[in-house]
């Protein structure tokens, strides 16, 4: 049995949206790093979410699980609103954020065991579900070593592991493909699609367009901070009136790099 | 040429624009230049007076004065990185400039030149001013004899940069690392201990360091200096002779940095991987959550070396302060020394910092759906066992030095402080995070530096709060000494116990709630997002 099939499945909430964010807006000093962003994914949605470096990306996926306190705005999580309960929001969420920290000093199968713990799970519960992970992640090889011997995507994989293990119903996903072998890339990506077809919402970023392409049902790109464009790739190919057979990277220069002037470098070569 | 002058300006200008653009550095760096200026002047101004009376009365033991006092100088410079954990000069970031085509002699030499206006270097001025001033016999062997000097100290840094090369290289292996760290953190405590034994051993403790002095006048450090000192009597043959020697070793030292550049960077200086850990199995035995927590902190903890050297010296510690109080004749009022000793050691929990010690790993600890009051349970638990060592020492000690009656009023004059500061550690962690080091920077390192005045000024005044809310159970316990009743210890010291963990239950469901509000502010804090 896999680990996707293990997963319970989840009775349908009576609200159709698992995210929804209105008007979230941070400023750090005087800048705002995102500004006045709202959106809603559907409950079950494969939601991509794209833009160029600094574009505000992890500071909204940090926001929506309750680690940075928006400036302005709100943000309900299956339906409930994340200042009124974080600790209820984060029973409901898995993370794997960009920056890493994992406690190094703990084995592989001991982070596991303490994550599961963490969210509650039994010892008999936790000690299945690592295992579980640990082999269908290819790291159980490695379950005795420290994580400060880990290597980058290990690390990656561990940390995906442990937001997977109390069964998430939505799974927050800052750049996961980062570091990871080819191998190992496609594991987890067939991973998350199956996650996807249990209902699980998944918000996603990534710079590896076709695999978001391949993936995602539906896309958010933002720039600025600012929300330029949110849709199926067709809905927003229709939206911008690009060509139809445009691809997600097509559409992501056109609308984030229209302004980039290139120089000829002749001197080079 | 050019590349060693580029070199030494990007260093300069790295430097110079990390003081710049960060405020609070500039007013700690201020401090820290004016202190380490005023200190050289005074410390110049003895080592003047010192030297001219040695010259004046003892000429002869001149050599070893000088020689002896530049290798421990130059000793504890090179070693700074070991014995501090802080370099007193850094080498370049060698990895940012491996891919440039530059010599690597050109690096290890424009690191060195670089570390010439630094301000420990620049500090040193005044010092090898008045020391050539006190060795020259005239005014025109003044600048022979500086140079003399200089050498002494120019050896000190190439070696430092030795040391710190070679650190940097065990540190590319988990497991030298450990040990580099675990050693380091030993002898550094050895060495900050040495004074109190001396103290403590009287006089003749002095006596070994003459012959120690005897063996340093011949090591590299000391060459320049011995150079200096023939050249401050017109002797300028053996002057040469060792400037000589203490050149070849200069060169010898930027030689072997070089290699070492070549080789770390390279990856020629293959240490192995960390052994051992394949073996370990899983087991997260404490129950609950709260097991889970405390579980999690005293593994991490054993398993890093700095952490698990301070266990063992919060063991050290006390044995040594017992030893000193012994030595010191305290003996008589051992009772009354024993219970003040017990407050100190309970009021040690406040200043550990709740959350301080997950640094970066606090947005993951937080992440976790727990109820925080947990968090904070879990971390005073886990930072009482860690103190444990020094509580049963204090224990031992009672029961060594005091009458054994009163072993269980110190335990519990301990633990009840302990329980209150904790409780105010709590809030006050809260309401003044440190900001963890940034990735990539010493994980170590806490940057408190940043928290300014007004934070150093509550925590004096929150200590002051965890010793007066304290202050009721302590004399509860205190209370049959005074009133020569020992029977009354059978009520007093569970009523205090009670009295304090109480305490301290509000303390921590007044911090939880305290957290549960402030906790994206005390992340940003802590994970300095900006």
């Amino acid at each position: 049995m896999n680990v996707s099939e293990a997963l319970p499945s989840q009775e349908a909430p009576a609200h159709a949206d698992a995210i929804v964010v209105e008007g979230l807006s941070k400023l750090f000093r005087e800048r705002a790093a995102v500004d006045s962003l709202s959106f809603r994914v559907a409950r079950g949605r494969f939601f991509g979410f794209l833009g160029p470096n600094g574009a505000g990306k992890s500071t909204t996926i940090k926001m929506l699980t309750g680690l940075l306190r928006p400036t302005r705005g709100e943000a309900w999580i299956e339906g409930i609103r994340l200042q009124d309960d974080p600790l209820a929001v984060k029973r409901l969420i898995g993370v794997l954020p960009e920056e890493l920290f994992l406690y190094e000093r703990l084995t592989g199968e001991e982070y596991l065991h303490f994550a599961g713990r963490m969210y509650g799970l039994s010892k008999i519960e936790t000690r299945g579900r690592t295992q579980e992970l640990l082999e269908f992640l290819s790291l159980a090889d490695e379950r005795g070593k420290l994580v400060i011997d880990y290597s980058q995507g290990m690390r990656k994989k561990l940390a995906l592991a442990a937001a997977l293990i109390h069964s998430p119903r939505v799974l927050f996903l800052d750049e996961p493909l980062n570091g990871i072998d080819p191998v190992s890339g496609r594991i987890v990506t067939d991973l998350l699609a199956r996650l996807a077809k249990k209902g699980v919402t998944l918000f996603f970023t990534s710079h590896v367009l076709d695999v978001v392409a391949r993936l995602c049902d539906e896309v958010a790109i933002i720039d600025h901070g600012r929300l330029i464009a949110q849709g199926s790739l067709a809905e927003i190919r229709e939206q911008r009136e690009l060509h139809a057979n445009a691809s997600l990277e097509d559409v992501f220069l056109k609308l984030v790099a229209a302004d980039v002037k290139r120089e000829d470098l002749s001197w080079i070569g | 040429m050019d590349r060693l002058t580029a070199l030494v300006a990007l260093r300069w200008t790295n430097e110079w624009r990390a003081l710049r653009f960060a405020r609070e550095r500039w007013l700690s760096a201020l401090f820290a230049f004016g202190g380490m200026a005023f200190g050289s002047l005074v410390i110049s101004f003895f080592a003047y007076a010192g030297l001219r009376a040695l010259a004046a009365g003892s000429p002869g033991s001149l050599p070893m004065v000088i020689g002896g006092g530049a290798s421990a100088i130059g000793f504890l410079w090179a070693m700074s990185p070991v014995l501090t954990g802080i370099a007193l000069s850094e080498s370049h970031d060698m990895s940012r400039l491996m891919h440039f085509p530059v010599e690597r002699r050109v690096l290890a030499a424009s690191s060195l030149v670089a570390n010439l206006l630094q301000p420990p270097a620049l500090a040193q001025a005044p010092f090898l001013a008045a020391v050539s001033a006190a060795l020259s016999g005239s005014l025109l062997v003044f600048p022979l004899v500086l140079l003399g000097l200089g050498l002494s100290v120019l050896f000190a840094m190439a070696l430092a940069q030795v040391v710190g090369l070679a650190l940097h290289g065990l540190s590319r292996s988990r497991r030298f690392q450990d040990l580099a760290i675990f050693a380091g953190l030993g002898i550094g405590f050895l060495v900050s201990m040495l004074p109190l034994l001396m103290i403590a051993g009287g006089i003749r403790s002095f006596r070994p360091l003459l012959s120690v002095a005897a063996f340093l006048e011949w090591l590299p450090f000391a060459w320049g200096a011995r150079a200096a000192v023939h050249a401050g009597r017109g002797e300028m043959l053996p002057a040469a002779a060792w400037a000589g020697a203490a050149c070849l070793a200069i060169l010898a030292a930027l030689l072997t940095s070089a290699v070492l550049i070549e080789k770390i960077y390279r990856g020629d200086l293959d240490l192995g991987a960390a052994g051992g850990a394949g073996r370990r199995t899983a087991r997260m035995a404490l129950p609950g959550a709260l097991g889970a927590l405390v579980e999690k902190d005293l593994r991490s903890a054993w398993r890093d070396p700095s952490l698990r050297a301070t266990l063992l010296m919060s063991l050290l510690g006390p044995v040594f302060m017992l030893l000193f109080l012994s030595q010191a004749q305290f003996s008589g009022r051992a009772g009354t020394t024993v219970l003040v000793l017990a407050s100190f050691v309970g009021l040690q929990a406040f200043g550990g910092n709740a959350l301080g010690l997950e640094r970066r790993g606090l947005g993951l600890l937080l992440s976790f759906p727990i109820a925080r009051w947990r968090v904070l349970l879990a971390k005073n638990m886990a930072a009482l066992l860690f103190r444990l060592p020094g509580l049963l020492t204090l224990l031992l000690a009672a029961l060594f030095t005091a009458p054994l009656q009163l072993a269980p009023v110190a335990v519990t004059i301990a633990a009840g402080t302990f329980a209150v500061a904790a409780g105010m550690d709590n809030i006050f962690s809260i309401l003044f995070p440190i900001t963890a080091p940034a990735p990539g920077k010493n994980p170590l390192a806490q940057s408190s530096g940043g928290r300014g005045l007004g934070a150093a000024l509550m925590s004096a005044a929150f200590l002051i709060g965890a010793t007066l809310l304290s202050a009721p159970f302590t004399a509860l316990a205190w209370l049959p000494l005074l009133l020569k009743t020992p029977l009354l210890w059978l009520a007093s010291l569970p009523l205090a116990l009670a009295g304090a963990l109480a305490v301290y239950a509000m303390l921590v469901a007044a911090a939880a709630r305290l957290l549960e509000r402030r906790e994206p502010e005390v992340l940003e804090r802590v994970l300095a997002e900006a």
